[in-house]
């Protein structure tokens, strides 16, 4: 008995992917620290009850992660639908029970903590695809046909979500979506097809399906002129936090953009403006890096994984992650319009952090099990 | 899973390259962040430091002035003036406790009150957004604060536009007032006017009458201008390179449109002259022939200007605890039973179906016995042998009991319906009430009883369920003296730009129905018969036994009908009693519609004279000076025809006191 269970330790050192923990620890202190800084202002006594929340849900988070990576993952292929079913009805439930935060319908409320149902929706999402389209990937690409259960399984999530309405995560869906699809490769009759049919659509839905507000920020991102004092100021100030930062930046709780509270939003959307301000191009540097490191670990898990699914799964949550990181930090530095996105991992947010941790758990269980059969 | 048991090189294999493409991706992410990151702290870091620490932009709306109200002679109703109001921006503030202090010494305000105010606002409308402490400053307190802002960074005088109305109290219910927009009303107007205006916090809006209804036009488009100013909000003295550009560009306010209504200021101003010498509470309106109103009071009223500079809490609640409600438009918001003005109508419907002839003749005694009740005339002795044209001059209650008896409840419900009584005449003004025709379906579902015969007895002088409003009752009158013809009541004339340079909007009358022809769902009534009530109605005015006789203007004749509107029942015994006696919340409501000239009217006036017990002493007098005013305005030569000959023959003499001859109403 004590030498199996010492055998078993061993080997669950050993088969664990301590790097990605490693980074993945890494980011979250600097996480804390930076959401402490954007949560304490000049005049705050004591620990703010945000910065408290986001460590209760880390530690949540993190037996999530350990929960997952020893599982076995292959219990989710198969109960891939149950989840996705089970998310599609929260988010019915949201549409017409749901609390209104900001002018959109997005979380359930339980009393203690607000559930926000599209966060976890990504996953399921992501996990019925790689179901889906493990099976059918052939190394020439998908065919038209292979295309239309996954095309379905994104839009009914994608149509509910923007309903609430919040584009940034349907789009983030659809993201995820084309990420895997492309991934796995399609005929290129079907890509041409596709580049042209979204060149017309564009326009369109443009035009007749986004809300004022949203045509607005994508104005605002091709010409701040136009809303000054709207999305335009909230990006000219994120700027402004970011480049004063300079190469050391001004100092943990020093960053004035960030203390005199110039900037919106600054412990979710904006939260790396805060890092970027207060520990300048050198502290920027090292936390983008730390992401890349993430991903390259993650890639690697990927290509390592020991079935299609494994892989597939992977691929949707390394593109889950990357599009929130690419969103996020790019809104920040004025690459990208202004759109509602988390910074996984940094943003302040129980949601998300428990739908990161868990996805993340994922591919730390993938190289769990990538030596078993 | 088949796939279970190959290995996982040779499961992937055909992903090898994917991945391949994933690396890419993400050093190319790398290197635009990199590059984006490096771009902006390293290469314009100092720039933006130097902006961070010793500059910032200072917004300051512009308050477009809102659209101006003027009468249909271009006289001025409604206007703005400059003033000054304080402001705190939360941003600046070092020691907000000390700044409240000061503040409040200055303008003797309570410290707490404004401390709890900022804090406030900071947390929902963030530390950018002004908080407007109080407005229209006076000369002193604009020099303290001017003072006090050395030493209290974030505290501000700001240029204002106060709100103007140069009539008072004169027909505020109609223009309603202006205030700042309440945290409720902010996402309900953004939605309302979605796409077409923007509403903040802090904003003024119109919150009553013209005012409220007129918003989306005479709001218009606040300007904005940017200041660079230092970390303590002063504006900044040295000139840095400009890194927000184009961005931050002033822009400036577009004034609201501006509005022409169809009022007469001279009319309007002599109905509240008469409303106030003779000490009147109740509501007015004057209507032009073609439904344009041309005066409108609601009395008691209130100073529209203590709303623009925020109002006091004590004027608040006294306003609103006011049992003679001065808030409350009564023109349209209040209804009443119309009493004895309601006979006409009940004349039109026994004439046209025919109950009785204009020659017909009917002995009214006293009062009538109908089933198990007595029915009193308010005259003991009764009015002898009369006939439908004497009984409206004299207003006989026996008479239209036999009437009521003769028609019905459908026939009357349907008439009354014909010229509007019971349906909303949808001015351009909320609130708006419907008052009652009611119809024995519409009592079996409302209370569930069924129409009884003696019902029909009070309805046909106009008391039991029928309830009016006072712009109900001028229409109605129109459409009886123009034969008729009905139109719809508005009082918005013209749209202009606020340049006054450009028509936007222009209102023509819109003739609803025509009596006269024939048409669905409704009765259609002769010219004679209208003809026929009308001579009643000259009769009310001009004849020797007339409930309003003494009122009369030389030159002009009028037409019109007294009424009294029972604020409770009484039985027979007390009707008679000496209704001055009561206490005043107790005294009946007088109703008197009058309208000139009598054969073809140009203006009608109907007024709700409430707790005045009578139609003819409470309203008549009130409507001869309305008219009198228009007709030495627009048709100055009937009057002075007549001037030299005859000289002030129209007050009621000694032996003819107007106070015991008209409880016959």
């Amino acid at each position: 008995m004590k030498v199996s269970m010492q055998l078993e330790e061993r080997t669950f050192l050993k088969r664990i992917d301590l790097n990605f923990v490693l980074v993945i620890f890494a980011l979250n202190l600097v996480g804390l620290i930076n959401l402490y800084s954007a949560t304490h202002g000049v005049h705050s006594v004591g620990l703010s009850r945000l910065f408290l929340a986001q460590i209760f849900w880390l530690v949540i988070g993190w037996g999530l992660f350990f929960l997952l990576t020893i599982g076995e993952y292959h219990f989710f292929s198969r109960f891939a639908y149950v989840f996705y079913g089970l998310n599609l009805v929260a988010l019915v439930v949201v549409m017409y029970k749901g609390s209104t935060y900001y002018g959109a319908q997005r979380w359930i409320d339980f009393g203690i903590f607000r559930f926000q149902p599209s966060e976890t929706m990504k996953i399921a999402l992501i996990l019925v695809l790689a179901k889906i389209i493990a099976p059918k990937s052939r190394p020439n690409g998908l065919e038209l046909k292979d295309l239309i259960l996954p095309g379905i399984f994104t839009l009914i999530p994608f149509g509910l979500v923007v309903k609430q309405p919040d584009l940034g995560t349907a789009m983030l869906l659809a993201a995820i979506s084309v990420t895997m699809i492309m991934f796995v490769g399609v005929k290129k009759k079907i890509l041409i097809w596709a580049v042209v049919s979204t060149t017309i659509a564009v326009p369109l839905v443009y035009n007749f399906g986004l809300k004022e507000y949203q045509k607005d920020r994508i104005k605002t991102f091709v010409d701040p002129g136009k809303d000054p004092r709207g999305s335009g100021y909230n990006s000219i100030q994120s700027r402004i936090a970011v480049g004063s930062g300079q190469i050391l930046g001004k100092g943990f709780r020093k960053g004035t953009q960030s203390q005199l509270e110039f900037l919106p939003e600054r412990h979710t959307d904006f939260i790396f403006s805060v890092l970027s301000e207060e520990h300048g191009f050198v502290g920027s540097i090292t936390t983008v890096s730390l992401f890349i490191t993430l991903f390259l670990l993650a890639i690697r898990n990927a290509s390592q994984a020991r079935d299609k699914f494994g892989c597939l799964m992977v691929v949707g949550i390394i593109a889950f992650m990357f599009w929130h990181f690419f969103i996020n930090v790019g809104m920040v530095i004025g690459v990208m319009p202004i759109v509602g996105v988390p910074l996984p991992l940094l943003s302040y947010g129980g949601s998300s952090m428990l739908a990161t941790m868990s996805a993340l758990g994922l591919i730390s269980a993938v190289h769990f099990r990538k030596f078993l059969f | 899973m088949s796939n279970h048991l190959t290995s996982s090189e040779e499961q992937t294999k055909e992903y090898a390259d994917r991945f391949r493409l994933l690396y890419g991706t993400l050093a190319a992410t790398a290197l635009l962040f990199s590059a984006g990151l490096w771009y902006l702290q390293i290469q314009s870091g100092e720039e933006y430091r130097s902006f961070s620490e010793k500059n910032r932009i200072k917004e300051t709306e512009i308050p477009a002035p809102r659209g101006l109200l003027y009468d249909r002679d271009g006289k001025i109703l409604v206007e703005n003036l400059p003033g000054f109001e304080a402001v705190i921006s939360p941003q600046y503030t070092e020691d907000l406790l000390a700044t409240s202090k000061a503040v409040a010494e200055a303008l003797q305000m309570d410290a707490e009150s404004i401390k709890i105010k900022v804090d406030k606002s900071r947390r929902q409308n963030g530390p950018f957004f002004p908080v407007r402490i109080k407005e229209n400053l006076t000369r002193d307190e604009v020099f303290r604060l001017k003072r006090l802002r050395l030493n209290h960074p974030g505290l501000d005088i700001r240029e204002a536009i106060l709100r103007s109305y140069p009539l008072g109290e004169d027909g505020a219910q109609l223009f309603g007032y202006v205030g700042e927009i309440s945290k409720n009303q902010l996402p309900i107007f953004n939605t309302k006017y979605k796409g077409k205006l923007k509403f903040k916090q802090g904003d003024i809006i119109g919150k009553a009458g013209l005012e409220e209804v007129l918003e989306p036009d005479l709001r218009g488009h606040a300007g904005v201008s940017f200041l660079q100013v230092d970390a303590k909000g002063r504006e900044a003295v040295t000139q840095t390179s400009n890194i927000y550009g184009e961005i931050f560009k002033d822009q400036d306010a577009i004034p609201g449109n501006n509005i022409v209504l169809t009022l007469d200021k001279d009319v309007q101003q002599a109905a509240y002259d008469s409303f106030k010498a003779n000490n009147r509470i109740g509501a007015l309106v004057a209507l032009k022939a073609n439904g344009e109103v041309l005066a409108w009071l609601s009395s008691p009223s209130y100073d529209p200007k203590e709303f623009a500079a925020g109002i006091a809490p004590d004027v608040w609640s006294r306003l609103i605890n006011d049992p003679y409600r001065p808030l409350r438009n009564k023109v349209i918001q209040d209804h009443a039973a119309p009493g004895s003005t309601f006979k006409p109508i009940i004349a039109l419907a026994a004439l046209q179906e025919n109950v009785v002839t204009p020659t017909t003749v009917i002995y009214c005694p006293g009062a009538i016995k109908f089933g198990r009740r007595m029915y009193h005339d308010h005259l003991k002795g009764g009015h002898g042998r009369v006939t439908i044209i004497d009984a409206i001059e004299r207003s006989s209650n026996v008479f239209f009991y036999r009437m009521g008896i003769g028609l019905g409840i459908e026939h009357m419900s349907a008439y009354a319906k014909a010229v509007g009584i019971g349906s909303k005449t949808n001015i351009e003004l909320n609130q708006e009430v419907s008052g009652l025709m009611p119809s024995a379906e519409w009592k079996k579902e409302n209370i569930g009883e069924p129409w009884q015969p003696g019902e029909n007895l009070s309805t046909a002088i106009g008391q039991g369920f029928v309830a009016v409003t006072p712009i109900q009752m001028a229409l109605a009158y129109l459409t009886i003296g123009l034969e008729g013809k009905r139109f719809k009541p508005f009082v918005i004339k013209k749209i202009l730009s606020h340049d006054n340079q450009r028509v936007l909007k222009e209102v023509e009358p819109v003739l609803l129905d025509d009596l006269t022809q024939p048409k669905a769902g409704r009765p259609q009534v002769d010219i004679s018969t209208f003809q026929s009530v009308k001579q009643g109605l000259w009769r009310v005015a001009n004849g020797v036994s007339g409930t309003a006789r003494w009122w009369k203007i030389p030159g002009v004749e009028m037409a019109g009908k007294t009424g009294t509107s029972q604020v409770m029942s009484f039985s027979a015994d007390q009707i008679y009693e000496e209704c001055t006696k009561k206490p005043i919340q107790q005294r009946h409501h007088g109703w008197y519609i009058g309208m000139a000239p009598a054969a073809n009217p140009e203006i009608v006036v109907a007024i709700l004279a409430e707790h005045a017990c009578h139609g003819s002493t409470g309203g008549a007098p009130i409507a001869r000076d309305v008219i009198k005013a228009y007709m030495q305005k627009y048709h100055p030569e009937m009057l002075k025809n007549v001037e030299k000959s005859k000289l002030a023959h129209a007050q009621p003499s000694a032996t003819e006191n107007p106070d015991s001859q008209s409880r016959a109403e």
